[in-house]
């Protein structure tokens, strides 16, 4: 066989010295890889955005609604329960989360607007390690997060006696960017610390702010409260026991303790807002009933491996008579999934018809150049170096059309960017790009290009190597 | 002439046939001979007598129907494709009537192109340039064949099968394409080559003055040879 270099030496000769053929070979490849990266680099992305909203892997165990007599009477979710999902193999983690189950608003001013919001049944709780532990949190948030996101009133430390102050006083609280007075019990108390979802943080930044007319948020939400003058300036009023409509808990009591939101976690409740589940608990069993403080919402399952869900639902079904909140995110997982599917089929059967173009092209170049193919055999080229050539010159031509059709797409994309932050209007979740260019999309757009081209030589370069050399070298 | 070393070339009974069924067109029938080392042959015959077909099968370029071929100790009927193309490669150089130049490399390209296909081949710009000087174009490495006049081309498709210092030259009608002066050139050029360098050549030829400076004539009539130098001649002389 023929030495590598000279090999390449020679298919690049060959290739570059014929533009009109390489043009026509390589034009089908360079649009069908233009598609191909654009399409998967696309529906990476919505995946990508979608998986920011819904995590596919977390699910989250509910007892299904029954009633009986206006009476709800669906099965109690509790700690036996929380203990026998955790034995499960499929469970990585299981967490209870549970819900304010009285009414509640809060009550707060930012930025001089004055804001009141009804968050009983739109609160809930969540035990600090779920939302700490967040592997998307980077090191500065995770040590926030640990330092802040946590029951207060378990700390063992004592409090700090104090005076409830009038509304002009000043905090006489140390460290009153953290603690306050209660007026009940006249100590100082950290406030509850709470954070909001990614999709609070979109609606706020895209509807309410402009009506408002506060600032827009920035992702590093730490650096946006140190722009606003520390945790302080994020603190609120919650009135528990009563809601903005007027009406009151069942136990006809009331009473205010002070928040702060001192972050955006994926783990908080999508519409609403999360605490540390102790404090949900302790707030339930105080304005609701003992029960209360002691029956969850929902359990959040961490699942080893996404692909055991299915085995999973089936064995809370049959066993617990339990079931999976509807995932819209498995629901939308699975229609990406599907689009992404039809997008890569429809460049494939483009890239199909360009290696078929290729073929022919190649056949064409062939039978014109049988006389050249002739001499290299005459002077000493096995078959086998025959159609090495040809079948490189195809491969090359698939790697330059890769990169064309790869540099294309890009450039595709690039403009449908700018249209779309020009004229699309701004949305929750609008990403500032709708491609995202993972390295195994290219990898796999070049290797696509050069595989379909490779084989689309093969056959004119099989009939290259099989040609009588005499005969080849008599053709006119 | 003859000697006790093995021939360079050694055809039993060789035939070959084109075409199938009632369409098969017998082109050798039988052909027998030995060419031995250091030889100048001149193959002459009329066209379609079968000449030009049993270059190629000497060469590698064509397989026979039956019969034995044996170049150079090989026996090429039997022998890999690999093989063959080593052969062909190493020991082997063809002259065309057509030259057969590749059009987008330089001259000196075209001389080094066996090296492509030889491993480790080193020097190659020195005895490509050493092949061009012996045919007297030395200086014409750098262009590209388009630019060469016919005799040039000849010459340098020459050089070309010199390149890898073959012991065997089997050129086909070389001087077809070429006039009068230019062809008596190349063929002084195929003597001294021969009487020098004890290069083997055969040569086929349709002209007189090539078959004349040939130590034997071995004609072909209807893919059958007769080996005189006058029967030759007179079968298979063209132009003088």
């Amino acid at each position: 066989m023929m030495p590598a270099k000279n090999l390449v030496k020679m298919v690049v000769g060959n290739t570059l010295r014929s533009r009109r053929h390489f043009i026509l070979s390589a034009f089908g490849i360079v649009i069908g890889i233009a598609t191909f990266v654009l399409f998967l680099a696309s529906t990476e992305q919505v995946g990508a955005v979608l998986e920011r909203i819904f995590p596919v892997e977390e699910v989250e165990v509910v007892a299904p609604q029954v009633s009986l007599l206006g009476k709800d009477i669906s099965k109690r979710l509790d700690d036996t329960l929380v203990q026998t999902i955790k034995t499960r193999p499929e469970a990585k983690r299981v967490l209870p989360r549970m819900s304010l189950q009285f009414p509640a608003y809060g009550d707060g001013t930012f930025n001089g607007s004055h804001l009141s919001l009804e968050i009983g049944g739109a609160a809930d709780g969540i035990d600090p390690s779920y939302v700490v532990d967040d592997a998307a949190l980077s090191a500065k948030e995770h040590e926030f997060f640990a330092d802040v996101f946590k029951d207060w009133e378990s700390d063992p430390t004592p409090r700090t006696a104090c005076v409830p102050p009038g509304p002009k006083d000043p905090n006489p609280c140390p460290r009153t960017d953290r603690y306050y007075c209660d007026k009940v019990d006249r100590q100082c108390h950290h406030r509850v610390p709470v954070v909001l979802s990614p999709t609070m943080l979109e609606l706020y930044n895209t509807q309410f702010a402009k009506s408002h007319g506060t600032p827009v948020i920035d992702q590093d939400f730490a650096k946006f409260i140190i722009q606003q003058g520390g945790m302080e300036r994020m603190r609120f009023t919650l009135a528990l026991g009563v809601s903005v409509f007027g009406s009151a808990s069942a136990a006809g009591k009331s009473r205010e303790v002070e928040a702060t939101v001192i972050g955006i976690s994926s783990k908080a409740k999508k519409i609403g807002m999360t605490v540390p589940l102790a404090y949900i608990s302790r707030w339930n069993t105080e304005f609701v009933s003992r029960d209360a403080g002691k029956t969850y919402s929902s359990i959040v399952v961490t699942l080893a491996q996404r692909e055991q869900l299915a085995v999973f639902a089936q064995w809370l079904q049959d066993k617990l008579d339990l079931r999976l909140e509807d995932s819209l995110g498995e629901k939308f997982a699975t229609v990406v999934f599907v689009i992404r599917l039809v997008l890569v089929i429809i460049s494939l059967v483009i890239i199909g018809i360009s290696s078929i173009n290729i073929a022919h092209n190649f056949f064409m170049q062939v039978t014109e150049r049988r006389r050249e193919l002739g001499l290299l055999r005459a002077v000493g080229a096995t078959q086998t170096d025959v159609q090495l050539v040809v079948m490189g010159e195809a491969g090359l031509i698939g790697v330059i059309g890769g990169v064309l059709g790869i540099l294309c797409g890009w450039l595709l994309s690039l403009a449908v960017d700018g249209l779309s932050n020009h004229y699309v209007p701004n949305f929750p979740f609008k990403p500032t790009t709708w491609f995202h260019f993972q390295w195994w999309i290219l990898l796999g757009g070049l290797a696509c290009a050069t595989f379909f081209s490779v084989i689309g030589g093969y056959l004119p370069a099989r009939k290259a190597a099989r040609m009588q050399p005499a005969a080849a070298l008599a053709a006119q | 002439m003859a000697d006790k070393a093995a021939p360079v070339i050694r055809l039993r009974d060789v035939t070959k046939s084109y075409g199938v069924g009632s369409a098969k067109t017998p082109v050798l029938r039988g052909v027998s001979f030995d060419v031995n080392p250091g030889e100048l042959i001149a193959l002459v015959g009329q066209s379609g007598s079968g000449k030009s077909t049993l270059l190629n099968i000497i060469g590698g370029l064509d397989t026979c129907d039956a019969g034995e071929v044996e170049v150079l100790g090989l026996d090429t009927r039997k022998a890999t494709d690999a093989a063959r193309a080593k052969m062909r490669n190493e020991s082997i150089g063809f002259v065309f009537q057509a030259f057969n130049l590749l059009d987008h490399l330089t001259v000196l390209d075209n001389v080094t192109l066996p090296a492509s296909f030889t491993p480790d081949a080193k020097d190659l710009e020195t005895r490509g340039r050493e092949a061009l000087r012996r045919v007297g174009l030395a200086d014409l490495a750098k262009r590209r064949p388009g630019e060469l006049s016919g005799g040039q081309k000849q010459r340098v498709a020459i050089a070309r099968a010199l390149f890898g210092n073959p012991k065997l030259l089997l050129c086909d009608e070389p001087t077809g394409n070429l006039d009068s002066q230019t062809g008596k050139e190349v063929i002084d050029f195929f003597r001294e080559l021969n009487a020098k360098d004890g290069v083997t050549l055969v040569i086929v030829t349709h002209e007189r003055r090539v078959s004349s400076v040939a130590q034997r004539v071995i004609a072909m009539k209807d893919g059958m040879l007769v080996e005189t130098t006058d029967e030759a001649l007179a079968a298979g002389g063209g132009p003088a």
